[in-house]
């Protein structure tokens, strides 16, 4: 049981000219769910390695726990980390590969068999346990990689990707049964994943990285209702969230937004963002609006309607994704399947005002949510 | 796939045509092993005189000559293979994983050198080393001609060459993460080596040993110059050079000791083919 924390935590590879991580400051607390997210290159594996003892710190400090722990080895860091490739041992036996880890503490036998038993329970794999990694399915390798983690009771669990090579259905299985285990564990996890799905539905907290850099760090819902930034705000949401320019303009002692598309919309700014808008008027910001919140035509007024241009439309099912055009700009607008829109090529679709957020065209921050 | 039947039986008459070319020169010496000098030199492709009755005879007079000590050279070619084998297959495996997992320039250097030294015909060498072994020997006040010793060194220098191309080649293809997972289990490095990488080796350690071992077992040219005729010790191949005099070659002799020094490894091959083909598909799939 273990907090994490980075201090300052630098890493550059060598030959490299800019670090892969600059200045990390994070700090984990214990038994929480930690979501590392972001895409390829952002430094999160790397973040995630430096927690292992895989990578080392160029300058810095990790802790884990009260203990610094940039010159501990990895076995001595009391951390069990799941592979995105599993990395099972290809020569031992399902049982013998769970068992490792503690053979090697020279743990007495009869615990070792305890506790692989019990893990095998846990994860389904009980009638497995002869079997080479070779006779097992992608899913059953994955469970055997996470029971290699379990038995060692580690204080900090680090996964790696663990599901990305698992098809779409097991993804979703698994997800849930990693969620079961935390709770059942009862320990600190850091999880890495470029799928904002997983994050979003997994972790406790969400770091979301780029560059190197943290976005921002907080909890799922956060993220959604508050993004910091243009980046963590497009990411963040599937389908991402839409950005379009507007220009603030004041009339009759309210603010508008005026999107210039085949038509200029007015859509009213609602009091409780027109504080932080007030210094925009007579600027162009990036407006920001998730394609969930867009509304169905009966709601439609003078003061929330968007024009916009049909392009295609996807059903899903429950729901459908609308292709269209503002001017130039593409945008995807989700509507419930028995909300049909007009069939035209050109409609007005109302906006929910409350829910739109706006950000520094410049300096890419968020004005207000 | 599967061929048609003209094609089919062609192909299986040029490979029958092939294993008689490749074959006829074992059955001359068996068929000779089994007959008396004088048939063997009257007509050797014939089976006029071979009898197993002779073949024993021959085996026997073989086995007994004492200017031959047959079981004496069976124990030094023995003992020569085996620790070189072995040596081999370790150093080799160690010297790969290294090579492999270390990626600087000089262990790219290293591999290079290994590589280069495989083009290097062995004749080419040969007298050098014997004056350069001589010497290193009287240095290091271990005799390294005339030795067991002196020749298991030579053989892990002429064979480390080709061990250590095919093995790194092998673990190159060994994921990485597995070596990283045993340092988060508790490995050290070394216990990385023998509890993870070796095993793992195991297919085409056993292609490498059977390659190496073939050619050990066989080799004439550098015991016979390494050990001489005159030793104290001398290898299998060696020693049937004691049949061979300036005036008169005893073929009832010489061909039944070569039968009996190429028996193991025939046995070794066919108890071990499945496994030595194994670890050739792997290597190529892999």
């Amino acid at each position: 049981m273990a907090s994490i924390s980075f201090r300052d935590v630098t890493k550059q590879y060598e030959g490299a000219k800019t670090p892969v991580v600059p200045n990390l400051n994070l700090e984990i607390k214990d038994k929480e769910f930690i979501i590392l997210v972001g895409p390829s290159g952002c430094g999160k594996s790397t973040t995630l390695r430096m927690i292992a003892g895989l990578e080392t710190i160029t300058s810095g400090d990790l802790y884990i726990g009260d203990k610094r722990v940039n010159d501990i080895p990895p076995k001595d860091r009391d951390i069990a980390m799941v592979f995105q490739n599993y990395a099972l041992y290809p020569h031992m036996t399902v049982y013998k590969n769970i068992a490792f880890g503690l053979t090697l503490r020279k743990m007495d036998p009869a615990e070792i068999d305890r506790r692989v038993h019990e893990a095998a329970k846990i994860l389904d794999l009980e009638h497995l346990l002869e079997r080479k990694p070779k006779a097992l399915s992608g899913g059953q390798r994955q469970r055997v990689a996470l029971g290699r983690a379990m038995v060692r009771n580690p204080a900090v669990f680090l996964l790696d990707e663990p599901l990305s090579n698992l098809d779409a259905k097991l993804r979703t299985s698994m997800r849930s049964e990693i969620a079961r285990l935390h709770r059942r564990l009862d320990t600190t996890f850091v999880y890495v994943t470029h799928d904002q799905t997983e994050a979003m539905t997994m972790g406790d907290r969400i770091v979301v990285m780029k560059d190197g850099l943290i976005q921002q760090y907080d909890t799922p819902q956060v993220l959604y209702d508050s993004p910091d930034n243009l980046f963590v705000a497009g990411f963040i949401g599937s389908p991402q969230m839409n950005f379009i320019d507007a220009l603030i303009v004041e009339k009759d002692g309210k603010l508008y937004a005026e999107v210039r598309g085949h038509k200029t919309d007015l859509l009213l700014i609602p009091e409780s963002k027109a504080a932080a808008l007030k210094p925009y008027v007579g600027k162009t910001v990036i407006m920001g609006v998730r394609p969930e919140h867009f509304m169905p035509v009966a709601n439609l007024t003078e003061d929330n309607a968007l024009h916009v241009k049909v392009d295609f439309k996807e059903l899903l099912g429950a729901e459908y994704n609308l292709y269209v055009y503002i001017g130039e700009e593409k945008v995807i607008v989700k509507m419930p399947s028995h909300e049909p829109l007009p069939e035209d090529e050109e409609i007005a679709i109302p906006v929910n005002l409350r829910l739109m957020h706006f950000f520094d065209k410049e300096t890419e921050k968020a004005i207000c949510h | 796939m599967k061929l048609r039947k003209g094609p089919a039986t062609a192909l299986i008459v040029v490979a029958i045509l092939v294993a008689a070319y490749t074959l006829f020169p074992f059955f001359l010496v068996v068929i000779n092993s089994m007959k008396k000098a004088n048939d063997i030199v009257a007509n050797p492709v014939s089976l006029a005189g071979a009898s197993f009755a002779q073949l024993s005879q021959n085996i026997q007079n073989v086995v007994t000559n004492s200017n031959f000590n047959f079981w004496a050279a069976f124990g030094t070619s023995a003992i020569v293979t085996i620790i070189s084998l072995i040596l081999l297959a370790l150093f080799g495996g160690m010297a790969a994983w290294v090579i492999c997992r270390n990626k600087t320039k000089w262990s790219t250097v290293i591999y290079m050198t290994f590589i280069a030294s495989m083009i290097i015909p062995f004749q080419v060498v040969m007298l050098a080393l014997i004056s350069t072994f001589r010497d290193v020997g009287n240095f290091i006040g271990i005799k390294m001609l005339q030795s067991i010793p002196g020749i298991v060194f030579a053989y892990l220098g002429f064979g480390g060459a080709m061990t250590v191309f095919i093995l790194t080649g092998f673990i190159k293809g060994i994921p990485y993460e597995l070596e990283e997972a045993a340092a988060i289990d508790g490995c050290s490095p070394e216990g990385t080596f023998f509890r993870i990488i070796f095993p793992l080796l195991k297919p085409v350690i056993t292609t490498v040993t059977i390659l190496n071992g073939m050619w050990i077992w066989n080799d004439y040219l550098l015991p016979s110059l390494m050990l001489g005729q005159n030793g104290p010790v001398k290898t299998l191949p060696v020693a049937v050079q004691a049949f061979v005099g300036s005036y008169v070659k005893r073929w009832d002799l010489i061909l039944p000791a070569a039968l009996l020094a190429i028996l193991p490894m025939i046995i070794l091959f066919i108890i071990a083919q499945k496994q030595i083909i194994n670890g050739m598909v792997e290597g190529a799939i892999k």
